[in-house]
């Protein structure tokens, strides 16, 4: 057979979408040699389904991967169209920037930055199998082609390609979605692997052709001005002049769509996979939601190089005739012309259980996996997981110990402990409410939380980390001056303005000023040169610490115990169902999870904090029958 | 509400009399024994720590006699400051304690956390955890068994409520935030409503359950025999003159008598039964009837036999009725036993020999053996846990539309946090699927 010359590697990622880039960017910055596959080059970063990147929870999943040094923030801003700060009414942790993305800009620009990538080497082909020696050690990848090449870490970041399946009514093949071929070899090796794989559904809504659109009948929305940006390296203004439209489906919508519910394979069972309350296609929200009149449709542009729009919230995988009609019933819509029909789309995916934090399997060490192979749904999901994924294969190699972030400490953190911990049951999306730091973890201080750490993991360019030196410095200087103190008489109309009494003192500080709900970091910027010299998005993070101080250290007071289990570290290879005193619904549970600390035990459902004493009992006894010095530090309370 | 101090009784299921040890550790437990304990020597500035003093003990409701001892961190043995209380074990003496500790800043324990917390700070002695480990979950899989049941059904029906609309407020608000372009509906005028209710059913139910005294319902106990077999005897050797007698319901006939006692923070009831036998009588056919409904509405039935006397056919017929309930053979008059018999257990009703025996095998054979320790502090617990969601509900509603959402939410998670204490619920999960049973979001 013939060898390949060049086919040594350090590492391999099967997959180029969302999750794919970031570990292998991740990889390669660390100067690793390594080889990313892709079915399709031309698939790289493909957005499949929505033209938008950010949003609730996902705005501060994509900062916090440009904080780390990851791709999407950065490419994200170059092919934004629009903008617009969701939330904007209530308070800085729950603003989310969501951008309007040019979906083809932004492929082209992924596919670019990735060829630039030293240490990259970028490859179009079908994974056939992971080549594992009889020591279960992971030694490479072998293509359809039948060509091998080898690395000791290698990771899954297959999306939605794994057996996939796209149905349009009674119509499906097996094929990958935006009309990208599967891959059909790959799952029955993970399944020879004993990995738990299950499978999974999303889907897609029509696109349609704007000129046949008449938005005359539509709500504009425009976008918004002034908002952040995804990337901290971006100094360019972002664009701004692609508006969306909002409109609704109708009655005869409804009617339409339960009329042919016989030939709707959501119903019919054609379709078996797990779909998600996060992505609901319209059938489902009609038949859940029969009494509510309207659901809105939003249509946005797919790209700032095309016509085609994506109709947000008609995801279908009705017949294609019953789509014609359903496009047709919705006003300003009457005359559209599809362009491409809504599909459904099934595919195979692994459960999260089978994972350590780290994002490495706990059957294999050296294979990972990232995205929606891991049961998640979203570009920004996926990129978090690829980013974390990346670094912890090179750990691997380099036989450091895993990189973790906390629950505390990132959105990211949030996401991979509810998959590693808790597991999911369909695909899953980041939500602020699953952060129980949100008001901590905001997108104005991802930056600040993780610029440091991606530092450290040499991800952060020197241009970059200056940035943040920058600000960090500024935010001190911001803080040293809190204490500047203004006679009320001087600042009378700023309590007027906002209709509020005076306060009953000579002076008061500009701490305090900040503190008051009423008055805000640009009034401050107002009254005083001293706040008007600063930059006003860093006053305004020093407002925003200041106006949420009471809650934090309330949220703080809260989880102080839990922080102190973070520290007492659990052994991988813990035989769970043996301890005695564990209940054995909590032994189960253990072993399934695997946990890596006590304070990830403590998040599983299943088992309390009775079984968390039995536990550190047994740690306490084990460790004294090993000699190991199981001595925690725990810092001294309050 | 602030408070990392816990306390919780230390001393094992002991019944009236014994000696009650009560701990308390964390930063505040000196200052909170400072406020409730005199005794010569005891202040501040000359307390020698690990040295028992003799004092008063001193709460809302009585002064009594105890001795008291700190140990000063990190020499304890959770290695936090640690106060031992030693005082009288009745019932109302150690809640009566415990409530006042509470009442002044500390929480009741978690199953388990002094132990915990002795592991956190490197204190955990070996050979004190051996053998703790079964009896942790032991404890606590009784309390989860027992703590509703114990509590009455309209406390636990009020607690449900209430955190249902709390879930409906936190969804609410939680869905407005993270789907902010598709829920259209006003979500904060409703919710200001549902924080209002929960507030309103946990007041009252604060109110009510500090009103109750003792816990309505128990452990009912129904004495079977023929007549003149002892049952009587035994009725008043388990209702000794040092255990509160309850109540004497009104009503009950002389059929079915019905005396309670408290034990160890248990309702006993005690159904003394009339004689079952076939009978013409109208009127013994009416206590017949009475005897026949307290042998089924109890948890368990003791048997009485005279060991003095002859097995007979009635006797056999009459155990034959009882036999498929939970029951306990009990051989009286074991000074003469003439004719023994198969029995669980030998008495003397008359002098009260064995009767503790008696009561132990009772407890054991019902369950609540276990939970006795439990049971106390979690009721404790209870209580404590609707103050703090009462006290974070109140700010919720105190800054709502002052603040913004997210921080509303603090509060408003926090209070359901503290009632799935005692429902024992998940709530991680819990707001999400009631986001998206409710609200048609997602896209």
């Amino acid at each position: 057979m013939y060898e390949l010359k060049n086919n040594k590697y350090e590492a391999i990622v099967i997959g180029a979408g969302h999750a794919g880039v970031e570990a292998a960017n991740a990889l390669a910055v660390r100067g690793h040699k390594t080889l990313i596959l892709s079915l399709s080059l031309d698939g790289i970063a493909n957005m499949a389904c929505n033209p938008n990147i950010g949003g609730t929870g996902k705005a501060h999943l994509v900062k916090e991967v440009d904080a780390l040094g990851g791709l999407m923030g950065e490419v994200a801003d170059i092919a934004t169209i629009q903008t617009r700060t969701l939330n904007s009414a209530n308070g800085p942790a729950v603003h989310s920037l969501r951008a309007q993305v040019d979906k083809m800009l932004y492929q082209r620009t992924m596919k670019k930055r990735l060829e630039e990538i030293k240490n990259l080497d970028i490859l179009e082909g079908e994974a056939k199998q992971i080549i594992v020696d009889e020591n279960n050690k992971i030694c490479g990848v072998e293509t359809a082609l039948g060509a091998k090449y080898f690395a000791e870490v290698v990771i899954l970041a297959t999306g939605v390609y794994l057996n996939s399946r796209i149905i349009i009514g009674d119509h499906s093949e097996w094929t990958g979605p935006s009309g990208f071929k599967g891959s059909t070899l790959l799952t029955q090796n993970l399944i020879d692997l004993g990995l738990d794989i299950r499978r999974f559904k999303t889907g897609t809504p029509p696109r349609l052709l704007a000129s046949s659109i008449d938005f005359s009948k539509m709500e504009i929305q425009e976008g918004h001005l002034g908002n952040p940006k995804f990337s901290s390296m971006t100094d360019f203004d972002l664009r701004n002049d692609h508006p969306c439209f909002l409109t609704y489906t109708t009655k005869e919508s409804h009617k339409i769509i339960l009329d042919n519910l016989d030939r709707s394979p959501l119903f019919n069972g054609d379709i078996t996979g797990t779909s998600t309350r996060y992505c609901p296609s319209v059938e489902d929200k009609i038949v859940k939601f029969r009494d509510k009149e309207r659901h809105q449709v939003f249509i946005e542009p797919e790209g700032a190089d095309t016509h085609e729009m994506y109709a947000q919230g008609l995801s279908t995988s009705l017949p294609f005739d019953v789509q014609e009609a359903l496009v047709r019933s919705v006003p300003g819509l009457e005359k559209a012309k599809i362009t491409r029909y809504g599909y459904g789309i099934e595919y195979d995916c692994m459960n999260p259980l089978e994972l350590l934090p780290s994002l490495g399997l706990k059957k294999y060490k050296g294979l990972f996996a990232a995205g929606q192979i891991n049961g998640t749904s979203g570009y920004e999901e996926a990129a978090a997981q690829g980013l974390i994924a990346g670094i912890n294969a090179s750990k691997q190699i380099r036989g450091e110990e895993p990189f973790i972030l906390r629950r505390d400490q990132a959105y990211i953190g949030v996401l991979i402990d509810d998959l590693t911990t808790k597991g999911t049951n369909e695909p899953y999306r980041m939500m602020t409410s699953r952060a129980e730091h949100r008001l901590y973890l905001r997108q104005d201080n991802a930056d600040l939380r993780l610029t440091e750490i991606g530092r450290e993991l040499g991800l952060v360019s020197d241009e970059r980390y200056d940035r943040y030196l920058k600000k960090e410095k500024e935010l001190k200087e911001i803080r040293k001056n809190l204490s500047e103190k203004y006679k009320v008489k001087d600042i009378e109309y700023i309590f007027e303005r906002r209709g509020e009494t005076l306060p009953k003192t000579e002076g008061v500080l500009a701490k305090e000023l900040l503190k008051r709900n009423y008055i805000t970091s640009e009034d401050l910027r107002e009254i005083s040169p001293t706040f008007a010299s600063f930059s006003p998005e860093n006053v305004k993070i020093i407002e925003t610490e200041l106006k949420y101080e009471g809650y934090l250290r309330k949220q703080k007071r809260a989880i102080k115990e839990s922080l102190r289990l973070e520290s007492v570290k659990l052994p991988e290879d813990m035989d769970y169902l043996n301890i005695d005193g564990l209940r054995i619904e909590a032994r189960q549970k253990l072993n399934k999870v695997k946990p890596l600390t006590v304070a990830q035990a403590e998040r599983i459902s299943g088992v309390n904090p009775a079984d968390i004493t039995v536990l550190l009992l047994y740690l306490r006894k084990k460790n004294a029958k090993t000699n190991i010095d199981d001595s925690c530090s725990p810092e001294t309370d309050e | 509400m602030k408070s990392d101090t816990i306390v919780a009784i230390a001393t094992p299921s002991e019944r009236a009399g014994a000696i009650g040890i009560i701990r308390i550790s964390g930063s505040n437990a000196l200052k909170i024994a400072e406020e409730m304990f005199s005794a010569k020597g005891w202040c501040k500035e000359t307390i020698i720590p690990n040295k028992m003093y003799l004092g008063k003990i001193k709460t809302k409701n009585f002064l009594d006699k105890a001795f008291c001892m700190y140990c000063k961190a990190p020499h304890s043995y959770t290695g936090e400051d640690v106060i031992e209380f030693h005082s009288h074990g009745g019932i109302a003496i150690l809640r009566g304690i415990v409530r006042e500790i509470v009442d002044r800043g500390a929480r009741p324990a978690e199953a388990g956390e002094f132990t915990r917390r002795a592991y956190l700070n490197g204190k955990m002695d070996l050979a004190e955890s051996e053998g703790i480990a079964d009896m942790i979950n032991a404890e606590s899989e009784a309390e989860i068994m027992q703590a509703f049941r114990l509590m009455s059904g309209e406390i636990s029906k009020a607690i449900v409520e209430a955190s249902n609309h709390l879930l409906e407020a936190a969804s609410n608000l939680e869905a407005a935030l993270d789907y902010p372009e598709e829920v259209a509906e006003d979500v904060i005028t409703p919710t200001l409503v549902e924080l209002k209710k929960a507030k309103e059913k946990l007041t009252k139910t604060l109110k009510d359950s500090e009103n109750r005294r003792y816990i309505t319902e128990g452990i009912n106990i129904a004495l079977a025999g023929l007549t003149n077999v002892g049952k009587s005897s035994l009725m008043n050797a388990l209702l000794r003159d040092d255990r509160a007698i309850v109540t004497d319901i009104p009503g009950t006939t002389r059929d079915v008598l019905k005396e309670s006692f408290m034990l160890d923070g248990v309702k006993i009831n005690v159904f003394d039964t009339a004689g079952i036998r076939e009978s013409q009588d109208k009127v013994e056919k009416i206590g017949i009837e009475r005897a026949k409904k307290a042998i089924e509405g109890a948890d368990i039935v003791l048997f009485v036999m005279d060991a003095s006397l002859e097995e007979t056919k009635e006797e056999l017929s009459l155990y034959e009725y009882i036999k498929d309930k939970k029951h306990i053979r009990i051989e009286n008059k074991g000074d003469i036993v003439k004719y023994p018999r198969k029995a669980d257990i030998t008495i003397e009703a008359n002098t009260s020999k064995n009767v503790d025996k008696l009561i132990s095998l009772i407890m054991k054979k019902t369950g609540v053996e276990k939970s006795l320790n439990g049971m106390m502090l979690t009721r404790e617990r209870h209580i404590y846990a609707v103050k703090e969601a009462l006290a974070h509900l109140e700010e919720a509603i105190k800054a709502y539309g002052l603040v913004p959402t997210e921080c509303t939410l603090v509060d408003i998670k926090a209070a359901y946090a503290s009632l799935l204490k005692i429902t024992g619920e998940d709530l991680s999960e819990s707001i999400v699927d009631k986001i998206f049973s409710k609200f048609c979001v997602g896209k």
